[in-house]
């Protein structure tokens, strides 16, 4: 992906997410991660990079019109996407269920 | 920001989509409130601050104890679009 990341819109954005992604924003700098969501609003890039121990997580926010260019590194296995669909989910989601 | 299709079929999957990005991306700005977060700015700046907020065009954030090169700034406005990248633990 060359540049025009801000004006990709959400369904282009949707194929992003869950994959580890490699990004290249400002000089020469590059950054990897689980891409867990895209702010619709500011193009803004979520990355998750686990740590060794059970629910750490090191989370980088690239913005999004320092972006230059995002390149798919592999697809996440269903352990990785359910941390990542858990990792800022409140402690206790109430279900409207009676 | 503008659709990115005109077309009306698109529509609603397009709005799914945007919603399901905005509510996560949303969640993941809940969870940085009164982290300590490192921003990575343009000219190799790199400073450290509490995050407290950030408004709905993500075009400020508010932090406190903001690390500048001169000193300590209790609260500070930051512009969004002076930075490139930020990382916190969480």
């Amino acid at each position: 992906m060359q540049c025009g990341w801000p004006l990709l819109g959400p369904l282009q954005w949707m194929r992003y997410v869950n994959k580890q992604v490699k990004v290249k924003a400002g000089k020469d700098e590059e950054r990897r991660g689980w891409l867990l969501t895209v702010d619709p609003v500011s193009a803004s890039l979520v990355l998750v990079n686990f740590g060794e121990e059970e629910g750490r997580a090191s989370v980088q926010v690239v913005m999004g019109h320092a972006v230059e260019e995002v390149e798919v590194l592999q697809e996440a296995d269903e352990e990785t996407t359910e941390r990542l669909r858990t990792s800022f989910l409140p402690p206790e989601t109430r279900t409207l269920d009676p | 920001s503008i659709p990115s299709s005109s077309d009306a079929e698109q529509l609603p999957g397009e709005q799914h989509a945007r919603s399901v990005l905005r509510e996560s991306f949303l969640r993941c700005l809940l969870a940085m409130a009164n982290k300590k977060i490192q921003f990575q700015m343009y000219e190799r700046v790199k400073v450290e601050a509490t995050f407290r907020a950030s408004d709905i065009d993500v075009l400020n954030f508010q932090v406190s104890d903001l690390h500048t090169p001169i000193g300590v700034q209790k609260e500070a406005l930051i512009r969004c679009q002076d930075v490139i990248s930020f990382t916190f633990d969480a």
